[in-house]
């Protein structure tokens, strides 16, 4: 069975170009445009993997991690930003990864496949 | 009789007199404890934090506060009984609470040591059938009112089993925890917790229950071994934990170049301990998990630290001859020949790499594991002892002129090298 990744960023782009990578690597994805959506989604579809924005309209990233933590506890989250200022961020510690987003996404998709293959 | 039966076959680590004291109380909704020993310089101000945290935060709720004293508690009496015009509540602008907090000191009865004085702070709620409490260090000279909350909320509003601190602290503060505990903690059991160590966390009574269950009360755990005993409780039996920040931790200093060594002994021999209880359980797990965190980070710097690290290099350097014979015997032969060349370095150079320190490391924990060549635990734990200082002089090197946050990348970075290197230990310990 597919493993389930939500892909939350306010960004129409990033997620459309991280769907299509991220399907090429085999996994079934879903996207949310902001933090509420992907709470949502969370509670509806149980994601394997959540990949998060930090910056994003209305809640920021590392709030949305502090909900997340509450309700699905042992949810893997890779946060992933443009900014490379939140990981001293005490709440990002919160995260499983921090990955600094770069043209190319080999290190979030590493760092995926190392969750994954370690839950399965 | 100052002992009767609680747990199994347990004596308990409260007398007659204060189990009479707690009968009258008769329930309480939070404890807080506060392990003591002849801290009564300090403990004032932590027990005035408490009432206030307890009166701000939780004033439907009846609180008792626990005095676990393993000197003089003579003198913890009377910091308390100098505490009752509570004059503070108005200088704090806090109200008094519904239910006046109940203050008491007692004496713990059995072995001296952390862990007896937080057993009768365990028996105690769990007499009184706390939902929830905290235990916080005497020696606290930056708590405020608002730890209270930090600690105990996520027991009873978010259902955690385990709050363990996070501080901001030196970088030279905490030495056993950031090259040992933590690490350790993070590899073995796959859980990120950065402060398994920390003296200041909250718990449920579910934690509290499991924990007085246990027969462990006449070990290492009674002593300095009990703080990370109950983390790695809580995690091998899946109770949720968090981090709650408190900000920075300013107590008594511990120079990591200072004698440490009984400290030392007790919690790496504990680790070393627990590690073959839940073996089941770290053989198997693969990663590592974050946790969660709450709180509001503020940017308080910790006091700083001097550490003379000429001084540690000198004491690994003199641990050389004195523990040499038992390096040979305990550790792989590869490791030990790097060791002593890493002796031979000048001081000005001098560094301990980290996959060097880390295979060392787990091979003392096979030595203990295995009691190699008849050494007693005792006697292999001694003998990392300077190890250790050749560490901590390398990481004071590295880091000497990095800030806070740098520093704590190294740490983080040192513990995904634990990680990645697990299966060198796993692959030897059977």
């Amino acid at each position: 069975m597919k493993k389930k990744i939500l892909i939350v960023d306010d960004e129409k782009n990033i997620r459309l170009l991280l769907n299509e990578e991220l399907t090429d690597e085999g996994y079934e994805v879903i996207t949310a445009e902001n933090g509420a959506v992907a709470l949502k989604m969370i509670d509806e579809e149980k994601p394997d993997l959540v990949t998060l924005d930090i910056k994003m309209p209305g809640e920021d990233g590392l709030s949305v991690l502090r909900k997340i933590r509450e309700t699905a506890y042992d949810l893997p989250v890779i946060i992933c930003s443009a900014y490379s200022v939140y990981k001293s961020d005490f709440a990002a510690v919160a995260a499983d990864h921090y990955v600094v987003k770069s043209s190319n996404f080999n290190e979030l998709k590493g760092k995926i496949s190392e969750i994954l293959d370690y839950e399965s | 009789m100052n002992q009767s039966s609680f747990a199994g076959n347990q004596t308990m680590a409260l007398d007659e007199n204060m189990r009479e004291q707690l009968q009258e109380v008769g329930s309480a909704d939070i404890v807080i404890g506060i392990p003591s020993y002849n801290n009564a310089d300090t403990i004032g101000r932590v027990i005035k934090a408490a009432e206030l945290g307890l009166a701000k935060y939780f004033p439907k709720n009846k609180g008792v506060i626990l005095v676990s004293e393993g000197g003089s508690v003579e003198d913890t009496l009377s910091v308390i009984d100098a505490l009752q015009d509570k004059h503070y509540f108005e200088n704090a602008f806090i109200a008094k609470p519904e239910f006046e907090t109940k203050i008491m000191g007692t004496k713990y009865v059995g072995a001296s040591g952390k862990g007896t004085a937080i057993k009768a702070i365990l028996e105690a709620a769990k007499l009184l059938n706390a939902k929830a409490g905290c235990m916080l260090d005497s020696d606290l000279r930056s708590i405020s009112p608002e730890w209270i909350e930090l600690l105990i909320t996520p027991v009873i509003k978010k259902g955690f089993g385990l709050v363990t601190p996070y501080y901001s602290r030196h970088k030279y503060d905490g030495t056993i925890t950031n090259m040992i505990a933590y690490p350790l903690t993070w590899s073995l059991y796959g859980r990120r917790v950065r402060q398994p160590i920390g003296g200041d966390f909250g718990f449920s009574l579910e934690l509290i229950e499991s924990l007085l269950a246990k027969d462990v009360w006449g070990t290492d755990i009674a002593r300095f071994g009990i703080d990370i005993w109950m983390t790695t409780v809580a995690i091998c039996e899946n109770l949720k934990i968090c981090q709650s920040y408190l900000g920075a931790k300013i107590h008594d200093d511990k120079d990591p170049g200072k004698d440490l060594s009984p400290m030392f002994k007790q919690v790496v021999g504990t680790i070393f301990s627990l590690m073959e209880i839940y073996q089941g359980k770290w053989l198997e797990i693969k990663g590592s998990r974050p946790t969660a965190i709450f709180g509001f980070e503020s940017e308080v710097a910790p006091k700083p630290l001097e550490v003379d690290s000429e001084n540690i290099v000198n004491k690994f350097k003199e641990g050389v001859s004195k523990y040499l014979h038992v390096w040979e015997k305990v550790m792989e032969k590869e490791n030990c020949e790097k060791i002593k060349e890493v002796a031979k370095m000048e001081n000005s150079h001098f560094e301990l790499p980290d996959e060097l320190w880390i295979k060392s490391l787990f091979d003392f924990v096979l030595a203990y594991k295995k009691h190699i060549d008849g050494l007693s635990p005792d006697e292999i734990i001694e003998a990392l002892v300077p190890i250790y200082y050749a560490r901590v002089a390398s990481f004071v090197r590295k880091t000497n002129n990095l800030d806070s946050h740098e520093a704590e990348e190294v740490i983080n970075q040192q513990c995904s090298i634990f990680e990645k290197l697990k299966p060198y230990l796993v692959s030897r310990w059977t």
